[in-house]
């Protein structure tokens, strides 16, 4: 049994490198003496390792879905996927704070520490397969994020959103457990795959409305993690409050393994009868995707601080993947990779820019965004194609991702839901546009250059939004792979 | 011997007390407690579930994660109290009005 759970660590490589390299991080930063500032081997450790990992899940894409750890996590190729858009997230977030001012200068290493384990944590929910998994990556994700929120301990904004933070998610993660529990009292199971049998006879006992309350419950715990209406409360405050390294990662990593999960979860319900419990979670789901993009796109209309803004566009982002997990059975997992590695890159290329913008003028608000096309042009029509392609407008890739979105939803003959996303796109439009008009029409308020935009940084940025482009014209490709995210269910 | 419903009955009375603490206090301390009685809500019931339901061990380990899990949380949660009585010398969750719209 022992030699079994131990053979099973070969399919488990990405995890364990990212774990090795969170305690080597650990060694290295505590052989530097306090003087030394300029950490720069945990920086290079920290990207070795990501890569590392990142060339292991690609030798996983190659292999069998497997259930591993007696049946505790499964690795397929949906969630192999999702682990590689959070490690390369990772890589863009740990390559921002080592240039970031908003990290203190002695906390950077502790910084990349801390991400490390969230990414851990990130990589278990992708791959979760029976409640205690979820339960455990939900709470490795959160009580990090609630650190790393907090990370500009001088500052009040800071200690304000951690605080919030962790409030909202001890409360969330506390109604989860209250559902997971009645869930396991009723099925008698906390295997994903020992479910499904179980279900018929909850519903031959009319328990049905029981099972329906505890699985809204357990939907709390996933609504807070992935930030979608009415648990979106705390998204902007966080981060607005946290610092832009810590921002730009919590709009990817968070929200990738959240809707890792709640795909997984959703995918129990689709048996072959109708059941009350069936028809009510994708009622919810549908009602809730219809919500958070709505929300999220009209709160983002009047928003002046861009870290918000981008909070909220992020939120309006979830609500559309949303829509990806009523098409399931179709080509649901399909279109959610694919919107997930183009959502990647838009976020990175737009932080990027918003981060050296505002280490430069010491605010993110949209005054500082004036006239950058003046100060500098590369960088201002770089910002301007991910707004566009986060916008969702023809020649770039956002384009693609929401199309085939909505072409899945009309698909499933969902009318009302895909007029709503189409006119959210609308919405989105104007606010994003608005800040191209800051940028390109109002003057310059501020004096002086951005040396905030060193070469390298440029050419990161510039690196970053060529997927944005090349996405947009030539994405058979990229769909080829997504069309590989199968999802293993055990019969 | 006791009945699993008892049982039952006062996870979801803690539950619920947990709740109302959430919402009725205004100190951030005691908004922390609450949130270890939903815990120990969700812990009770699963070993109740665990020892006169389903019979089988599951619930008993899920129990122990949550007590670990919820000791690292109210760790965390505490160090940050901390931190936020450093800067505002207040633990009133109204004074937390830097972020708004």
């Amino acid at each position: 049994m022992i030699l079994n759970l131990f053979s099973n660590l070969s399919f488990y490589i990405p995890e364990v490198l990212v774990i090795i390299t969170m305690c080597s991080l650990l060694f290295i930063e505590s052989s530097y003496g306090p003087a030394e500032k300029e950490r720069k081997l945990v920086f290079i450790a920290a990207t070795i390792g990501l890569v590392l990992a990142f060339v292991s899940l690609m030798f996983n894409l190659g292999e069998e879905s497997k259930l591993i750890f007696a049946n505790a996590v499964v690795i397929d190729k949906f969630s192999t996927l999702l682990k590689m858009i959070m490690v390369l997230g990772t890589l863009g977030v740990v390559y921002l704070s080592k240039s970031s001012l908003d990290i203190y200068r002695g906390l950077k290493s502790e910084f990349l520490i801390m991400v490390m384990g969230v990414l851990v944590g990130g990589m278990l929910l992708a791959s979760a397969n029976n409640l205690l998994t979820v339960y455990l990556g939900i709470e490795t994700l959160s009580i990090l994020s609630y650190v790393l929120t907090s990370f500009k301990r001088h500052e009040a904004t800071s200690t304000e959103a951690g605080i919030k933070y962790a409030l909202y998610g001890g409360i969330s993660a506390g109604v989860m457990l209250f559902g997971m529990s009645h869930i396991y009292g009723l099925l008698g199971t906390i295997q994903f795959a020992e479910m499904l049998p179980a279900f018929a006879k909850v519903q031959e006992a009319g328990q049905q409305w029981l099972m329906m309350a505890s699985f809204i419950m357990f939907f709390v715990g996933i609504g807070y993690k992935i930030a979608c209406v009415p648990f979106h409360m705390w998204s902007p405050d966080v981060y607005q409050g946290s610092p832009i390294p810590v921002t730009t990662f919590f709009s990817i990593v968070p929200k990738m393994a959240g809707i890792a999960v709640l795909v997984r979860v959703s995918l129990l319900f689709f048996g072959e009868s109708q059941s009350a419990v069936e028809i009510g979670w994708f009622g919810l789901i549908q009602i809730i995707a219809a919500l958070t993009m709505s929300v999220g796109n009209i709160s983002a209309i009047g928003q002046d601080s861009m870290k918000r803004l981008l909070a909220y566009s992020s939120i309006g982002h979830v609500g559309m993947m949303l829509l990806g997990v009523l098409t399931l059975n179709t080509v649901g997992p399909k279109i959610i990779v694919f919107y997930g590695i183009n959502y990647l890159f838009m976020t990175l290329v737009a932080f990027y820019i918003t981060s050296a913008v505002s280490d430069k003028f010491g605010s993110d608000s949209q005054a500082s965004f004036k006239g950058l096309v003046t100060k500098n042009p590369f960088m201002a029509i770089l910002m301007s194609i991910s707004l566009f392609s986060l916008a969702g407008l023809p020649p770039f890739s956002g384009f693609i991702a929401k199309f085939n979105m909505l072409a899945a939803v009309v698909d499933a003959k969902y009318y009302g839901l895909a007029f709503v996303a189409a006119v959210n796109s609308v919405i989105s439009l104007y606010y994003y546009v608005k800040v191209v008009k800051v940028m390109i029409f109002s003057k310059a308020e501020m004096e002086g250059p951005i040396d905030t935009f060193r070469f390298s940084n440029q050419a990161l940025i510039a690196l970053c939004t060529l997927p944005v482009i090349i996405l947009g014209l030539f994405w058979d490709k990229l769909m080829l792979l997504s069309e590989g995210a199968k999802i293993f269910i055990q019969q | 011997m006791i009945s699993y419903g008892s049982y039952l009955l006062i996870s979801a009375f803690l539950f619920v007390i947990g709740l109302i603490i959430m919402m009725a206090r205004k100190n951030i301390v005691a908004i922390l407690l609450g949130i270890e009685f939903i815990l120990n809500s969700a812990a009770l019931s699963f070993v109740t579930y665990s020892k006169f339901i389903t019979k089988n061990l599951d619930g008993h380990i899920f129990a122990l994660f949550i007590i670990v899990i919820a000791a690292a949380e109210a760790a965390v949660g505490l160090a940050i109290i901390i931190r936020f009585f450093q800067i505002k010398e207040t633990i009133h969750i109204d004074e937390a009005t830097e972020l708004r719209n």
